[in-house]
């Protein structure tokens, strides 16, 4: 079979870009010939842990304590660690094919499919990522309103982060700067052991407040299967493996990069349910609404809880405002055929970083607008990401399949029944939701 | 070993700028294949309207 990607013999003509990744793969190389494993891992974990906890967003840390404030422990313990083992399923397969093709999910859609299927796929992006980041806003704008701060703050402080991590031209700087700050979602989880003491009986409420609503019930699973795996992440991962020059011999840590990931996002996210649930017996969801989570739970556990909460949304907020914000930039520099790249400076690659800064820069201006409904576009971004997230899927699951791109790297058949079982509970969850809500709304059914 | 070889000489040939700029060969999709695909973006499309919609009609 004729190989999809060929190599001539001579030395091809050498980029800054080059230069830069092959000084990261150096280090990688000696600890892999010195046999410093752990070494070796702390250089190759970065996209997956990103990945996995740049979707503990604002929105969906908001959307675990609103179910834990609503509906208890019960059914969302086994449930959230179940959703991010799907996750690590789909979030593999983004590692796998970027590792192995050293291209981005964007540019290996367009060419290998067509220029129509690779647009549609960065159209959707666009739009998730749009209406997903104005959701991060509002998370650190709820954050910083404890604090007595408003939405400029919230706005400064957000596209300041953006521009901070450009700086240096190098995509191991923005990816430590990332991790570092991503490692303060473990916020939630402090949260949380503040407020168990104040749990009274959400913790043994078991099924016993699941909503009696078929609508609320569709709602409450898409917008969790929203909180947990979404289009951009797979954008990311795969765009972010290839930038950081990852290749076949690393597949296996990048495995447990992505593990880690899985498990400390299930962690952090049960943290946000556990302090979302002390509010089970003290209003509630109502509470939850009219107060603001980080002040309704600082009336049950204390201001350390409620602090530490607020302090986790404005984490949370801000660090997807990063990982988002390069999704798009890796799909629109990708489907455009330009730079795109961390490791390519500002003059160099100027679309992917105008695309990077522009995206948050207008999520940004919606949040500043009087009167915007930004409540109910943070609830429903995680419902429009469910949504549109199958057709990613598929077309992942197409390209780790191609033998002809990954050959002996393709995925197994365990692989395939997963993904594909995936794929069709998203679409279901997502489709049900959807057509439900609009039947009501035209009063064809009633709610 | 040239100093231009030992700078790049942890990269994989196929990780060059260079050749990743090359696009990968196109597939051509089986009619059933296409068909599905385009199932799956009309879909999409569809309750995405819906879903919009939807919230629009909320806020009303």
């Amino acid at each position: 079979m004729r190989p999809a990607i060929s190599a001539p013999l001579a030395l091809p003509p050498l980029t800054e870009q080059d230069a830069v990744r092959s000084a990261d793969r150096s280090r990688v190389h000696e600890a892999r010939a010195g046999n410093r494993r752990w070494w070796l891992l702390w250089l190759l974990v970065g996209p997956g842990i990103l990945a996995m906890l740049g979707e503990n967003d604002g929105p969906s840390m908001l959307a675990y304590a609103s179910d834990g404030a609503q509906y208890g422990l019960g059914i969302f313990v086994p449930f959230v660690p179940v959703l991010f083992a799907l996750a690590f399923v789909v979030q593999e397969m983004a590692m796998r094919v970027g590792a192995v093709t050293h291209r981005g999910y964007g540019e290996l859609v367009l060419q290998r499919y067509g220029s129509a299927w690779g647009w549609f796929a960065a159209a959707d992006l666009t739009l998730t990522n749009l209406i997903t980041l104005i959701a991060e806003f509002v998370a650190i704008r709820v954050g910083l309103a404890y604090f007595g701060l408003g939405s400029l703050v919230a706005v400064a402080l957000g596209l300041a982060a953006v521009l901070f991590t450009f700086s240096g031209g190098r995509y191991w700087r923005w990816e430590r700067i990332v991790l570092g700050l991503a490692l303060f979602n473990g916020l939630f989880l402090v949260a949380a052991l503040l407020s168990s003491s104040h749990l009274g009986g959400a913790s043994a409420a078991g099924f016993s407040h699941l909503p009696g609503s078929f609508n609320t019930l569709l709602l409450l699973l898409a917008s969790t299967i929203g909180a947990t795996v979404t289009p951009w992440m797979i954008f990311f991962q795969q765009g972010a493996s290839a930038d950081k020059g990852m290749t076949p011999r690393d597949i296996c840590e990048g495995r447990w990069d992505t593990a880690a990931g899985a498990v400390l996002a299930a962690l952090f996210g049960l943290g946000a349910l556990v302090a979302g649930a002390a509010l089970l017996g003290h209003g509630g969801i109502s509470a939850f609404s009219q107060a603001g989570f980080p002040s309704a739970l600082g009336h049950v556990a204390g201001g350390a809880a409620a602090s530490v909460f607020a302090l986790g949304l404005i984490e949370a907020g801000a660090v997807a405002i990063l990982t988002i914000s390069a999704s798009t930039a890796y799909a629109a520099a990708e489907c455009v055929g330009v730079a795109h790249s961390f490791n390519s400076s500002p003059r160099e690659a100027v679309l992917f970083y105008a695309a990077d800064f522009g995206v948050a820069a207008l999520a940004a201006v919606v949040i500043l607008i009087p009167g915007a409904p930004l409540l109910s576009i943070a609830l429903n971004a995680n419902v429009l990401a469910t949504v549109l997230l199958p057709v990613s899927l598929v077309f992942l699951i197409m390209l780790a399949n191609d033998r002809g791109l990954m050959g002996r790297h393709a995925n197994r058949r365990s692989t395939n029944a997963v993904a594909i079982a995936v794929a069709t509970l998203v679409g279901a969850c997502g489709a049900a939701y959807g057509i439900d809500s609009f039947l009501q709304t035209i009063g064809v059914v009633s709610s | 070993m040239t100093e231009e070889e030992e700078l790049i000489m942890h990269l994989e040939r196929d990780q060059f700028v260079a050749e990743t700029s090359r696009p990968v060969a196109r597939v051509a999709l089986t009619p059933l294949g296409r068909a599905g695909l385009w199932a799956l973006r009309v879909f999409a499309v569809a309750v995405s309207g819906i879903v919009i919609y939807t919230f629009a009609a909320a806020l009303h």
